[in-house]
C-alpha cells in the first residue's frame, strides 16, 4: 500500500477530532475523503502533512514513516487558501516549488506551460493583488502540482471554486491520476465525490464509517434504489408499500427500497397517481449510503455542510 | 536547513526590492544628520560683519595678544574684512585672580548686552591643561568655536614644543599638539556642548529605536498576513514552524543591517575623503559619532536588540488575527524603547546616575539605554580596556540583552508553532503558559 494511516488519533481539550482512523490509499488512484463537517476530515488532513502531530498512530508512505522527504513530495492545498498580494505571479509559483527543496533551474520550464493552460500567462509578471478571484483560485491550484509532487492533498476542493474552475482542475486531476500521481481529496459535496473517485472513506464524528473502491462499495448496497422525476405532489409516496425510504431533491425523489420490493409494482401505484417524465432504476447515492451507514439524518449532513468549517 | 534559506531570501528580498528601502537608506541619514546639526547650523547664518571679541589674558605669556594675530586669517567670504574684532584685550599679572574673576563677570554682562559676542578667558598655566583656556559666549556658533580652538592649538602646541625637549619621541610630540578643548559655557555657567552631545545621543537611540520598530512590525504584519490569508497552512506543510520563524527574523535583520552597513561604510568613505576632518561638522560631534566605542557598541545593540525585540514581534504576531489588532500591541512594546529617550535628559546630566545604571542592565531597556550612556561616557574616557570603564559595561549589557534573546527566541518558538494556527479568539496569559509547556 502507497500511503496508510495506522490508527491515527487526535484530541483537543478533550474533544475526539478524529478516533483511531486508519485508511489505505493505493497508488495511482484518486481517493476522496467523505463526511460533513466537523467529521474530522480536515486534522486528518493536516497530520499526514505534518502540520499537527498526532497523539497515537502512524502515518506511513512507501513502508516508511512519514517525514520531511514524504511533505516535500505532496502538493497540499488547504481549505481556506491565500496567496502572498504583493508578490508576482511567478516569484509566488517559485518561492512556494523552493519551499518544496525544488531549485528554480528544476521548475523553471514547468512555468510557462502551465501558466498557458490555466489562461494565466499574460499575468506572470503582475502582482498577486491584480488577479480576479477565479484567476486566484487557479493560481493556487497551480503552486499546489508546480514541483511535480507524487501526491496531491486537496481538502474541501471544491469550496469556493467557481464551475468553469471545476471542470478544467478536474480534467487535471484524471490527467496527473493517469500518469500515474495519487490524488486524496476530501469533501462533503457528495455529487462531486461520486462522479470523481475509485476509493472512498467515509467518515463521521472522526470515525471511519466504511471504505473501499467505489464500485464496491456501491454493489454492496445493491441496486435497491429510484429516482423518479414527478409532475404534482409527491408525498403519497412514502405510503407505498415496499418503499423504506423517501429522499426529496429540488427534481426529483430518491426512494430505497425494501427487501424483496418489486419496483415495477411501486411504478404502477405512482403512475396511477401522478405523472412520471423520469423513471430510473439504480445504484444508491453515496448520500443515501451515509445516511443508512453513518445514521445521521439527511438534514444532519446538509446543514453541518453549510456551516463555516472549523477543522 | 535549506528551507530555513528559502524563507530568509524572500523575506529580505522582499523588503530590499522596495522602493522605500533604497529611500529609507539615504533620507534617514540625511534627516538624522539634520536633528543633529540644525541647532548648530541656525545659528551659524551667513556672517555680514565682524564679530567682537574680548579677551581676558591672565596667561602671563601674552596669549591674548598672540590670539588676536593669529585670528586675524579668518576674514568674511570674500571682502577682506575680519571675521573676528578684538575689541579689547585685558592684560592682567596671573596673581590677579581677584580682578579676573570680576573682568569675566562684567563681561559677560557686556555679551548680554550685546556688546561682545564671544569673551575668551585665559588662567595661567595654558599649556599644562585645556581648563584654563575658557570661552564665554551665548552662541553655539560650532565654526567660531572650531576657529577659536584651531587658532589656540597653533599657539599653545608651540609654547609646549618650545618649553619641552627637542630631542622627544614622535609620541610625546603628538602630546604636545594634542587639539585644545575649550571650555565652553553661556553667560550662567552651562557648557554648551550638552546639546551637542544630548541631539546626537538621542539621533543615534533614535535610530536604533526606529530600525526595531519598523522592522518588528514588518515582521508582525508578515505573520499576521500570513496567518488572515491562510498561506501559513501550506508554508507548515513545507517547513517546520521554528524555521519559518527564525527565517523571517534573520531575512527582515538581514535587511536591516545591509541598511546600517551601507551607513557605516559612507561614513567611513567621508572620513576617509575628507582625511579625517568631517566637513561642516563641529569637532565635538565627529568625536562622538566616530568614536569606535560607541560605533562598536551602536551595531552590536542594533543587532541584538533587533533580534530581542523581533521575537517579541513574531510571538505577538502568531496569536493575532488581524493587522487592526496589532496597532494595540505595538505601543506597548514600544514604550520600552521609548522610555529611555524620555527621560534621557537625566542621563545627560549624569550618566552614572544609579536609575540610568539598572535600566542599562535590562535587557528591554538596554539597546536605547545603554548606548545612550554610551555616548555621553565613552569620549570622556581616555583610553579603553574590555575589564574596566564603559567597554565593560557595555559588553556586560550586551551579553545580558544576548542571553534574553536566546531565551526569548525559545519562548517565542514555543507559542509561535501554536499560535499560527489558531484563529479566532485570542489566548489568554495562562493559555500562551500551558503552549510554551507543551511538549
Amino acid at each position: 500500500m502507497y500511503l496508510v494511516l495506522d490508527s491515527v488519533r487526535k484530541e483537543f481539550d478533550n474533544k475526539v477530532a478524529v478516533n483511531d482512523l486508519s485508511l489505505e490509499v493505493p497508488r495511482g488512484v484518486i481517493y476522496g475523503i467523505i463526511g460533513p463537517n466537523g467529521a474530522g476530515k480536515t486534522t486528518t488532513i493536516r497530520m499526514i502533512m505534518n502540520i499537527i502531530a498526532p497523539d497515537s498512530g502512524r502515518i506511513i508512505f512507501e513502508n516508511q514513516e512519514a517525514d520531511r522527504n514524504f511533505t516535500d513530495r505532496v502538493g497540499y492545498l488547504p481549505e481556506e487558501r491565500g496567496l502572498y498580494k504583493k508578490m508576482t505571479v511567478k516569484d509566488v509559483m517559485t518561492y512556494m516549488a523552493e519551499l518544496k527543496g525544488k531549485r528554480f533551474a528544476e521548475i523553471e520550464d514547468r512555468i510557462d506551460p502551465w501558466l498557458e493552460r490555466m489562461d494565466l500567462l499574460d499575468y506572470k509578471e503582475r502582482k498577486v493583488e491584480d488577479l480576479s478571484k477565479g484567476m486566484a483560485q487557479k493560481l493556487q491550484f497551480l503552486t499546489t502540482i508546480l514541483h511535480d509532487p507524487d501526491v496531491v492533498i486537496l481538502d474541501e476542493l471544491f469550496s469556493g471554486l467557481d464551475p468553469i474552475n471545476i471542470e478544467l482542475i478536474k480534467d487535471i486531476l484524471l490527467e496527473l491520476k493517469r500518469s500515474g500521481k495519487t490524488i486524496l481529496f476530501s469533501t462533503h459535496v457528495m455529487e462531486q465525490a461520486e462522479k470523481l473517485c475509485d476509493h472512498i472513506c467515509m467518515i463521521s464524528s472522526g470515525k471511519k464509517v466504511l471504505d473501499g473502491k467505489m464500485a464496491e462499495v456501491k454493489a454492496r448496497f445493491g441496486k435497491g434504489t429510484i429516482q423518479i422525476e414527478i409532475d404534482g405532489d409527491g408525498s403519497f409516496v412514502r405510503t407505498i408499500d415496499g418503499v423504506a425510504s423517501v429522499t426529496e431533491f429540488p427534481n426529483y425523489l430518491e426512494l430505497r427500497l425494501g427487501k424483496g420490493a418489486n419496483p415495477s409494482a411501486i411504478l404502477k401505484q405512482i403512475v396511477d397517481k401522478v405523472a412520471v417524465t423520469r423513471f430510473q432504476l439504480s445504484e444508491p447515492s453515496l448520500y443515501d449510503i451515509f445516511i443508512d451507514t453513518a445514521k445521521v439524518s439527511r438534514e444532519q449532513l446538509m446543514g453541518e455542510g453549510e456551516e463555516a468549517h472549523h477543522g | 536547513m535549506a528551507k530555513f534559506w528559502v524563507i530568509f531570501k524572500r523575506e529580505y528580498t522582499q523588503v530590499v526590492k522596495k522602493k522605500s528601502f533604497l529611500v529609507g537608506i539615504f533620507l534617514t541619514p540625511a534627516l538624522m544628520a539634520a536633528f543633529i546639526l540644525l541647532p548648530g547650523l541656525l545659528a551659524t547664518t551667513e556672517q555680514s560683519e565682524p564679530e567682537r571679541v574680548a579677551i581676558v589674558d591672565r596667561s602671563g605669556m601674552q596669549l591674548g595678544e598672540r590670539f588676536a594675530e593669529e585670528v586675524k586669517r579668518y576674514t568674511i567670504t570674500e571682502d577682506e574684512i575680519e571675521a573676528y574684532r578684538i575689541v579689547e584685550i585685558f592684560e592682567l599679572r596671573t596673581t590677579e585672580g581677584e580682578r579676573y574673576t570680576e573682568l569675566i563677570d562684567s563681561l559677560s554682562q557686556v555679551i548680554q548686552d550685546k556688546g561682545v559676542k564671544y569673551v575668551l578667558a585665559f588662567r595661567p598655566n595654558p599649556q599644562l591643561s585645556d581648563t584654563n583656556l575658557t570661552l564665554i559666549t551665548n552662541s553655539d556658533d560650532f565654526r567660531a568655536i572650531n576657529r577659536f580652538e584651531r587658532t589656540l592649538t597653533d599657539i599653545v602646541s608651540s609654547i609646549r614644543l618650545q618649553e619641552s625637549d627637542v630631542n622627544l619621541p614622535v609620541d610625546s610630540v603628538l602630546t604636545l599638539t594634542n587639539r585644545i578643548d575649550l571650555q565652553i559655557r553661556d553667560t550662567k555657567g552651562e557648557s554648551i556642548p550638552f546639546e551637542v552631545k544630548y541631539f546626537s545621543a538621542l539621533a543615534f537611540v533614535m535610530l536604533i529605536y526606529a530600525m526595531i520598530v519598523s522592522y518588528g512590525s514588518i515582521l508582525m504584519r508578515s505573520v499576521i498576513e500570513e496567518k488572515s490569508s491562510r498561506i501559513m497552512e501550506v508554508l507548515l506543510s513545507s517547513v517546520t514552524p521554528f524555521e519559518l520563524m527564525l527565517g523571517k527574523v534573520l531575512g527582515l535583520g538581514a535587511a536591516a543591517l545591509t541598511t546600517v552597513v551601507v551607513w557605516v561604510v559612507l561614513g567611513g568613505l567621508i572620513m576617509v575623503g575628507t582625511g579625517g576632518t568631517v566637513v561642516a561638522i563641529s569637532d565635538s560631534i565627529s568625536r562622538v559619532v566616530f568614536n569606535p566605542v560607541i560605533v562598536t557598541f551602536f551595531v552590536l545593540f542594533l543587532v541584538s536588540g533587533y533580534l530581542l525585540y523581533s521575537t517579541i514581534f513574531a510571538l505577538i504576531g502568531s496569536i493575532l488575527n488581524s493587522e487592526k489588532e496589532s496597532q494595540n500591541y505595538i505601543f506597548p512594546i514600544v514604550i520600552f524603547l521609548m522610555l529611555p529617550v524620555i527621560v534621557g535628559i537625566g542621563v545627560v546630566r549624569d550618566p552614572y546616575v544609579i536609575w540610568a545604571q539598572v535600566m542599562s542592565y535590562i535587557p528591554l531597556f538596554s539597546p536605547t539605554m545603554m548606548i545612550m550612556r554610551i555616548m555621553f561616557i565613552a569620549p570622556t574616557e581616555t583610553s579603553y580596556s574590555l575589564f574596566s570603564g564603559i567597554v565593560f559595561e557595555g559588553t556586560v549589557s550586551f551579553l545580558l540583552v544576548v542571553a534574553a534573546t536566546l531565551l526569548m527566541t525559545w519562548i517565542s518558538g514555543r507559542i509561535f508553532r501554536i499560535g499560527i494556527l489558531m484563529y479566532g479568539k485570542r489566548p489568554t496569559l495562562p493559555e500562551l503558559m500551558r503552549w510554551v509547556r507543551h511538549k
